[in-house]
């Protein structure tokens, strides 16, 4: 027990060497936090309580996530520490997504199995992961590619194309860090080993997102069919699947687990690096642009840095190289995580606003970041939790979570 | 100037909650938006396109869609036609109909279909109709499509 504890601390634990330099007395972290206290609440109980008379279960679960989610946020303000924090919600939203995703799809078709008559019916929830197929065939045939609802039910199309608009306008990347719901499994993943088992990675390999979401844009454009999601996506495994009638859904079977346990699972623990979202995700090559229109960035002082390499080496999303300590920026990949600001040494790294000096006013930089990024996190993340937590509950107590 | 481009990033800066909070709480207004201004719909290809017309019958309804051949640019060669028997319950357990799916008044195809074993058989009248692509148990119908070649 002493043993599994161990390894689960170490996962959303990196090795400061000094304390951060944004960390807070308990007075001013307090104060901090308030903002967040409240906002978290309308969000999570506004939700709540916006469908009528909620059941006990239902508020219990909520008010168990909304202290979890503030006691994380207090943690951030007064330890200084980003990653630490973010990584174990993060990770946490993963896993509820997982149970919350299988549990909603079982209650409203009665199986994962997906059908035809499911596609036809329009019952298939929509992921951001499609949104780059869509695009094209959108633009010429005025239509979605995509068997889902446009409106109504679970996951509609227009609900998560608003979602990741307005979360791509303000983060940017960091949606990859701090909103994707399947981030967490290889970021989980890539926390479970103390040292890297494969060190040297190719950077070449870097550019094999662009790769596939080129062939992914072309061959939906020309087959009208979601490519990624019919062929690629390794989450089909922990979500739904298409249902084993043919030769064809038992290969795409194969490929859907192949990839999962491959890029997902084996290749995180070995490089401990987030191998599917850095070096597999279309989506991923699509979000880099987007950190070209949002306000945040990292930035490196080159004149506190070493040339260490420590953060090129740890870094989750390969979005740092060598020649990052000498511009002082990160690469377009850099998904905000913070992990390279909680490890440096040097305290050489930190949030930065756009337009300003940099390494002026970092703490207030934070600060600006932390709130939207977080809020995003709580109130995306927080509605599956909730969910998830309320399933378990009702488990616990009626024996059964649906 | 590096005052303005500060106070203009600071700025931004300052929104990212408000979006956030706008997003979220003004979902459902910005979902209906997108789709009005856009006028996107859902694929054809998923959805069976729109119904072309209805043939009524003692308690139930035949509805025959609009062919789909649609493709990114123009059309395709080949596609498909659906035909739905609709309200579920009302429906017979054994349907033997002649379809005419282009409505020019000659018929294309038969549809024989037991729908408790879901054993479907179609003939074809025509050489454009290309046989049986599959059958679905719907919540408020049957549907079947039917495999075509563009006449076009």
């Amino acid at each position: 027990m002493t043993t599994i504890a161990r390894s689960i601390s170490r996962m959303f634990k990196p090795k400061p060497r000094k304390p951060s330099p944004f960390q807070l007395g308990w007075g001013k972290s307090l104060l901090l936090a308030l903002p967040m206290l409240l906002l978290t609440a309308l969000m999570t109980f506004g939700q709540v309580m916006s469908s009528g008379q909620p059941e006990s279960l239902v508020l219990l679960a909520t008010l168990l996530v909304w202290v979890f989610l503030n006691v994380l946020f207090f943690l951030m303000l007064k330890t200084g520490r980003t990653d630490r924090y973010r990584a174990l919600l993060f990770v946490v939203m993963a896993l509820g997504f997982i149970v919350f995703f299988m549990t909603t799809i079982i209650e409203t078709r009665g199986s994962l199995a997906l059908t035809g008559a499911n596609m036809v019916s329009g019952e298939t929830p929509f992921c951001h992961l499609v949104i780059p197929m869509i695009i094209i065939p959108a633009a010429l045939t005025r239509t979605i590619i995509f068997p889902g609802s446009l409106l109504a039910g679970f996951a509609s199309v227009a609900g998560m194309i608003v979602i990741w608009t307005g979360a791509s306008l303000v983060l940017g990347r960091a949606w990859c860090s701090w909103g994707c719901f399947y981030g967490g499994l290889d970021d989980g993943f890539s926390r479970l080993l103390k040292k890297p088992v494969i060190k040297n990675i190719n950077r070449k390999w870097t550019y094999l997102p662009y790769a596939v979401l080129l062939g992914i844009v072309l061959t939906s454009a020309i087959t009208l069919t979601p490519t990624y999601c019919e062929w690629l996506c390794p989450f089909k495994t922990v979500t739904e699947f298409e249902a084993i009638t043919s030769i064809e859904t038992v290969i795409k079977a194969v490929i859907f687990v192949s990839l999962f346990v491959s890029l997902v699972v084996v290749l995180p623990i070995l490089t401990r690096r987030r191998t599917q979202c850095g070096l597999f995700c279309p989506l991923g090559a699509v979000q880099n642009w987007t950190n070209k229109v949002n306000v945040y960035d990292v930035r490196i002082d080159p004149e506190k840095c070493t040339h260490c390499g420590h953060c090129v080496t740890n870094c989750s999303t390969f979005s740092l190289d060598d020649s990052c300590m000498t511009s002082g920026r990160t690469l377009i990949s850099c998904s905000k995580c913070g992990k390279c600001i909680d490890i440096c040494p040097r305290q050489a790294i930190s949030y930065h606003v756009k337009g300003t000096r940099p390494g002026a006013h970092q703490l207030a930089a934070r600060l600006l970041f932390l709130y939207p990024a977080f809020l995003f996190l709580a109130t995306f993340g927080g509605g599956m939790l909730i969910s998830a937590i309320w399933r378990i509950l009702r488990l616990v107590t009626t024996g059964s979570m649906i | 100037m590096s005052k303005l481009k500060s106070f203009l990033g600071y700025l931004l800066a300052a929104l990212g909650i408000p979006v956030i909070l706008v997003t979220f709480m003004g979902a459902s207004v910005w979902m209906k938006t997108f789709v009005s201004i856009t006028g996107v719909t859902i694929s054809p290809w998923y959805t069976g396109g729109e119904v072309a017309y209805t043939v009524r019958h003692d308690g139930y309804r035949t509805e025959i869609y609009t062919p789909v051949f649609q493709a990114l640019i123009g059309e395709r060669d080949e596609g498909f036609v659906q035909v739905a028997w609709t309200p579920k319950g009302l429906v017979p357990a054994r349907i033997d109909e002649e379809i005419d799916y282009n409505g020019d008044g000659v018929m294309d195809f038969r549809v024989q279909w037991d729908t408790k074993t879901d054993q479907a058989t179609i003939t074809p009248y025509s050489a454009y109709v290309l046989g049986l692509e599959g059958v679905y148990a719907l919540e408020e119908s049957h549907a079947v499509r039917v495999d075509l070649r563009n006449t076009r």
